[in-house]
């Protein structure tokens, strides 16, 4: 029996007036990865950005029902919203280093959460930066500018600068979009690994990358969860028609 | 927008393709069942020399398949459109051969003409035929109606060819004469056995596109899981 990490009841999202997620309802196992797929404006990104509050920072953005990781309701009053997002990292879609060294980049998380010596830092950096299967391409120049490394290398130093700070689930809003083939293979590679692990849930566009990495698949529409089940399913024999016709791409 | 009417150009085109194929390979089935039941070695060799149309056309779907999949990279009821008709294809170029394969042993028989109307041959090879026309539609309509028809059939005419391969072997007991046509009516039988059993493959694909089932082997499986 799988175990449960993420798990929605009748999520209902409005920003200011506007329903962005109607009523959605889901089990996301822990240590799979979960892709979630569906047309520009159908919910997905909202949905992913609610698993970490990201929504909070949006002062229109209004919630019903409830998200619960490991049991506990994350829109609880007494959650500490800092260590939820310790807990739920993220990847974006525009690799984001801070302008310092490689380093350092990975080393912030850790500096704010309170770790200054200076072994235990290189070990972390090190670790995440193995973890992120980039290690052996910058192991050489940690203390030269992350701005100087390529995309694809830049995407996994902020997946590294996101295992840092040890996280349990790991959200990824179309991590590969702006990469070239070779670095999204190497994300995705990543992915896969690092699932050991940790729990991934990744919105994508990408139909073909859905069905390479993702143990399950979710397909929104217009704010609905219009059908979640396996992706070999999904992706052969889906039992929503809306699903097909998405995926095979007539839709509309 | 693109990829759509492209990709349904290629999804008509393969078909176009499947059903040409089918068409073919019906024709070879009809005009070999007629060569053996009324010993006319002019159609069997009619029959022998069309096989290159089949195989090439054989050919055709496959590289259009391989395409698709390259190019298109189908899911769902797509892909399961395509894979089957690899296999529907591939089911068919093997009737098509056992077509020739009947039209080539007619002319041994020619010395014993009566010898396999005497066995029931002639009325489970028109069986055969009428099978196949069922199959034809079914790759047409896709109605599954026909496809339970074909399964039933299919257990009729494999049964009746294991009935009358039995009679011919202890004809051949008796008579040792007749060994050399009594084989070549054995093999015939056989091979219509065969075709009985491709067009049940063709059938099980064509459930596997519409509802996504994989029903091969069904019995086996369930024997085993029992």
């Amino acid at each position: 029996m799988k175990n449960l990490k993420i798990h929605t009841e009748n999520m209902y999202l409005y920003y200011g007036s506007k329903m962005a997620l109607n009523n959605v309802s889901i089990e996301i196992p822990e240590n799979k990865v979960t892709a979630l797929i569906g047309p520009s404006g159908c919910g997905k990104s909202t949905f992913l950005r609610s698993l970490n509050r990201m929504n909070d920072l949006i002062d229109s953005v209004k919630i019903e029902g409830n998200i619960f990781i490991d049991d506990i309701n994350i829109y609880d009053k007494n959650i500490d919203v800092v260590n939820l997002r310790k807990k739920v990292g993220m990847v974006f879609q525009k690799s984001n280093p801070f302008a310092k060294s490689i380093f350092e980049n990975v080393a912030y998380g850790p500096r704010i959460n309170g770790i200054n010596n200076n072994n235990e830092l290189t070990e972390i950096v090190e670790k995440s930066l193995q973890n992120a299967a980039i290690w052996d391409e910058v192991k050489d120049r940690l203390h030269d500018s992350a701005l100087g490394l390529s995309g694809g290398q830049q995407q996994r130093l902020c997946i590294a600068r996101t295992l840092a700070v040890n996280p349990e689930v790991i959200l990824m809003d179309e991590p590969a979009s702006a990469l070239d083939p070779i670095s999204t293979s190497k994300i995705e590679e990543l992915i896969v690994q690092l699932k050991e692990n940790y729990t991934i849930v990744i919105v994508t566009h990408n139909m073909q990358q859905a069905a390479r990495i993702s143990d399950d698949t979710a397909f929104f529409y217009l704010g609905e969860l219009i059908e979640f089940g396996k992706t070999k399913k999904i992706f052969t024999n889906p039992d929503k028609k809306q699903t097909e016709d998405y995926i095979t791409g007539r839709f509309g | 927008m693109e990829k759509y009417r492209i990709f349904d150009n290629e999804l008509e085109k393969l078909t176009e393709r499947v059903v040409k194929m089918s068409h073919l390979v019906e024709e070879q089935i009809s005009n070999a069942i007629l060569a053996l039941n009324n010993y006319d070695i002019e159609l069997a060799k009619h029959v022998i020399e069309n096989d290159n149309k089949v195989d090439k056309l054989d050919v055709k779907i496959d590289k259009l398949c391989q395409k698709i999949f390259a190019l298109q990279q189908p899911v769902a009821t797509d892909l399961r459109y395509i894979i089957s008709s690899l296999k529907i294809n591939n089911d068919l170029e093997r009737i098509g051969d056992h077509a020739v394969n009947i039209a080539k042993r007619i002319d041994a028989l020619s010395d014993y003409t009566n010898f396999s109307k005497e066995f029931g041959v002639d009325e489970v090879a028109n069986k055969t035929v009428l099978l196949y026309k069922d199959v034809d539609q079914l790759i047409k309509t896709h109605n599954l109606v026909l496809a339970s028809d074909i399964f039933q059939n299919a257990i009729i005419i494999k049964d009746s060819c294991h009935k009358i391969s039995e009679k011919i072997i202890e004809e051949m007991m008796q008579q040792k004469e007749v060994i050399v046509v009594a084989t070549n009516i054995m093999i015939i039988v056989n091979l219509i056995e065969r075709i009985a059993s491709y067009s049940t493959n063709v059938a099980e694909s064509i459930i596997f596109v519409v509802e996504g089932k994989i029903v091969k082997h069904q019995k086996k499986i369930e024997e085993e899981i029992d």
